[in-house]
């Protein structure tokens, strides 16, 4: 008498919780996962919440959202190249890119200290105001031409290489201020600018 | 109690929790690091980018660098001044609020300069049009100023190229300095406004250069000179062939020439103009249009020795005689133009005192009839004794003159006052109505035909019944026409008896009235007969007399039939239909008869030497038929309904008369 009642209890108990299950379970699949949830998937690279901690990762943290979703759409229709972004990006749709987007922009960007050339990051200071100051303003910080300002200095130095290279595509005007400031600078250019950027807290 | 130890442990439970939310939370406040974050350059509403205007100004706002390559390497202006678009009226707008199409800054692509001025100004002024302070009161002009601009030629899709239209907001505007009224940006504008219209219209601007006007502004900086929106309007601005325009140019030198435009509406050319006709003359027909210059300079269309050549552009056969016309002949100025002068103080001499006379003699003779009746005194029906017979007065073909002479009279009234009072609202409708200003020109000299031919067959027929009578006629006899001591007389005696101080004088077969409605046409049909037959081909009769004589002509013509058509529509019909003892009508004219007694009560001392030689039988003749009777009423009310009418549109034109 004693167990058909304790058993009465555990049945009512399972089915209380299918029901809570099914009352809860279309909410789940409907909303998906939000942003914060997808970028757990990126901390391994690019650092928790998008603030890196390895010197060729780019941080994302403070991004640009409109920025950060052209890249990944980018790296999905292979037009930007990459070593493994053109894969993942595949995995995501353009609201997903968007909620990640969100996410990453409420982030700080937690900057960590690099090694630089201070005579080089002065001259990469005056090429910066020249040439880089009206798209990358205010140093280069977070904005709608990318983060450039403590941005990890072997990533940076990857990305114009492969500008020059012909890898990536030149963004408008971008080559005519490159070509400039080489110009200007000779082989310093960009070391020069790369040691500015690296060189700000 | 396993109850109460679940609820204490599921409390716990909860207070850790809260505990690890709160925790995290607290001490992530405290330690951030300070600046801004990303999501803060977004609405968060809409979530679209902010773009701050010093953002844009970095680039545009870059006196160093004003100029800027587009991708396919043509050079493009991309310099703002940041001062200018700070201090003009959208200074608190945001670059984006306009430049809608802009999202990225740095541009991805070449952006478009897409930029709609008219939803934006019309939205916001219905958005503040109740508002109770005026800082928005001028939007109420430019929405005017819009729903112009749409009307234009300017917004109409380019001939070349129709996906955009011929010219819009900003092509005139500088979208970047629209000052304030009375601000320093709007004085400039004024001195500006040639170049900016002649961005698009180089070979007018070119010409107006030339011009007074264009020295004026260009070389004087004279802002008060005409620039171009000033004849065009600013912003209605129709193309030049169109009638629109015409009128529109025309109307607006008077803003300026007031006295030249007040002259001009009172000649031929003007009154066609009002009228809302191009056929005539226009200022810049004469003057030229954008290279009008003074009389003295040698180049000007209207010196001296270009002006003949000027008329010929309509008159093509016009002589020397055409250079003594005066086109801004003023009646006014006695010094310039002492004869017109003195034939206008003449004229309104004669109407004044024709009209202020004949005014007071119905104002006292309705005051003495309406005593009278009071009284019970005058001529008042039998009605016991209905009238039977009848008195002849008139035979068939004065009744027919007089009908046909009343119609064309009528039609030359209705036709020429158009002209005369051209400013009138009804005037235009006329001329519309009667299908413009070439039919109603043929029409006024179809009617003119009419009128005169009457009045000479008139007076064929009465020299001749003269001549065949003329054994026993007797000019100052009882029944002639022609006036004698005692309509004198009887003038003097009927205001004695408007005052009450004697009895109604008794009279002969006409009356002193009537005699001056008969002999009042000789003195018009003479003045309105010269000067209409000088008007009514004034190509051919300008080839045989000075231009003068079209001043004059003109303006006696309008004063003589001014004169006329009051008089006959007010006075002629008091004295004949409208007082007490006639009213409402006397249909005499078209049946021809007069009851017996009425006979005997107007013209007594006719009755009494007729009753005395025995003639009066002769005279006699039976009461009308019905019909007769109502179609002769019939006439009679439409023509003193049109009369009337005429007279009600007469009187409206002399009131509304721009002094």
């Amino acid at each position: 008498m004693e167990k058909m009642k304790s058993n009465e209890s555990v049945h009512k108990g399972v089915r209380n919780l299918l029901l809570a299950m099914l009352a809860v379970l279309p909410a789940a699949v409907s909303a998906g996962p939000s942003g914060q949830a997808m970028a757990f998937t990126c901390a391994g690279c690019h650092g928790t919440d998008g603030s890196s901690v390895g010197p060729s990762m780019p941080a994302i943290a403070g991004m640009d959202p409109e920025v950060f979703v052209d890249a990944m759409k980018a790296y999905r229709q292979d037009e930007r190249n990459s070593s493994i972004m053109n894969r993942i990006a595949k995995a995501y749709s353009d609201e997903q890119f968007k909620a990640m987007a969100w996410f990453f922009a409420s982030q700080r960007l937690q900057l960590f200290p690099q090694k630089y050339d201070a005579a080089l990051a002065s001259r990469g200071s005056e090429l910066h105001d020249e040439h880089c100051e009206k798209c990358h303003e205010n140093g280069g910080r977070p904005g709608d031409a990318g983060t450039l300002a403590g941005q990890w200095m072997p990533y940076l130095q990857y990305t114009m290489e492969d500008f020059i290279n012909g890898k990536r595509k030149w963004p408008r005007k971008m080559k005519r201020k490159v070509d400039a400031a080489i110009e200007e600078a000779g082989d310093d250019a960009i070391p020069a600018l790369v040691n500015y950027y690296g060189s700000q807290r | 109690m396993p109850r109460r130890i679940e609820t204490k442990r599921v409390a716990c439970l909860w207070v850790v929790l809260l505990g690890l939310i709160i925790t995290p939370a607290a001490y992530a406040t405290t330690t951030e690091p300070a600046g801004e974050l990303m999501i803060d350059h977004f609405d968060p509403e809409t979530g679209k980018r902010i773009i701050p205007n010093e953002r844009c100004l970095t680039c545009h706002g870059d006196e160093k660098h004003r100029n800027d390559v587009r991708d396919d390497g043509t050079p493009v202006k991309i310099f703002v001044h940041r001062y200018e678009i700070e201090a003009s009226v959208h200074g608190a707008q945001s670059c984006t609020s306009c430049h809608v199409t802009i999202d990225r800054v740095p541009h991805r692509e070449a952006p478009e300069v897409i930029v709609g001025c008219i939803d934006c100004h019309r939205q916001t002024w219905e958005e503040y049009r109740d508002d109770p302070d005026d800082k928005h009161a001028r939007l109420e002009i430019v929405t005017e100023q819009i729903d112009n601009f749409m009307q234009s030629i300017h917004a109409q899709p380019s001939s070349l190229d129709q996906s955009r239209t011929n010219a819009t907001c900003y092509d005139c505007h500088e979208g970047h300095n629209v000052g304030e009224l009375g601000s320093i940006q709007r004085a400039d504008k004024r001195l500006k406004n040639p170049e900016v219209c002649g961005r698009c219209h180089e070979k007018q601007l070119e010409e107006y250069s030339t011009s007074d006007h264009g020295k004026a502004v260009l070389e004087m900086g004279d802002s008060e000179a005409a620039v171009c929106s000033d004849c065009h309007t600013t912003h209605e601005i129709a193309s030049p062939v169109t009638d629109k325009a015409k009128l529109q140019i025309t109307k607006n030198c008077g803003d300026c020439h007031e006295d030249a435009q007040r002259t001009y509406f009172k000649s031929y050319h003007g009154q066609v103009h009002r009228l809302g006709y191009t056929e005539a003359a226009k200022c810049h027909d004469c003057h030229g249009g954008h290279l009008v210059k003074g009389e003295d300079d040698p180049t000007s269309e209207i010196h001296a020795n270009n002006r003949l050549e000027n008329c010929r552009n309509c008159h093509e056969e016009a002589n020397d005689n055409f250079l003594s016309f005066w086109p801004h002949g003023d009646a006014h100025d006695r010094e310039n133009y002492p004869g017109l002068w003195a034939f206008r103080v003449f004229m309104e001499i004669l109407i004044f005192s024709v009209m202020g006379f004949f005014w007071i003699h119905v104002l006292l003779w309705l005051y003495r009839e309406v005593m009278d009746r009071i009284q019970g005194k005058g001529f008042i029906e039998d009605l016991s004794k209905p009238d039977l017979v009848y008195f002849r007065r008139f035979p068939a073909v004065w009744r027919w003159i007089h009908v046909l002479f009343a119609i064309s009279t009528m039609t030359l009234i209705l036709t020429g006052t158009t002209l005369l009072f051209s400013h009138t609202a009804w005037a235009k409708v006329v001329v519309d109505f009667l299908g413009g200003i070439r039919m109603e020109g043929i029409i006024h000299r179809t009617a003119a035909m009419i009128w005169l031919s009457i009045f000479f067959l008139h007076l064929g027929i009465a020299i001749s019944n003269i001549w065949r009578n003329r054994a026993t006629f007797e000019w100052f006899g009882s029944t002639s026409l022609v006036p004698n001591w005692k309509d004198f007389q009887d003038l003097k005696d009927m205001f004695k008896w408007f005052l009450g101080r004697g009895p109604r004088p008794e009279f002969n077969h006409w009356t002193y009235w009537q005699k001056f409605d008969y002999w009042a046409p000789f003195w018009g049909a003479t003045v309105i007969g010269i000067s209409g037959l000088i008007l009514f081909m004034p190509d051919k009769t300008s080839l045989l007399l000075p231009g003068w004589t079209f001043n004059i002509a003109n303006l006696v013509h309008a004063e003589e039939a001014l004169l006329a058509a009051i008089f006959l529509n007010s006075v002629h019909f008091f004295n004949v239909h409208f007082r007490p003892e006639r009213f409402p009508m006397s249909t005499a004219i078209f049946t021809g008869v007069i009851p017996i007694e009425e006979f005997k009560h107007d013209h007594r001392l006719q009755y009494d030497r007729l009753v005395a030689s025995g003639e009066l039988e002769k005279h006699l003749v039976q009461r009308p038929s019905r019909r007769a009777e109502l179609a002769a009423s019939f006439i009679t009310t439409v023509l003193i309904m049109a009369g009337l009418t005429l007279l009600t549109l007469v009187l409206i034109g002399l009131v509304t008369l721009p002094s």
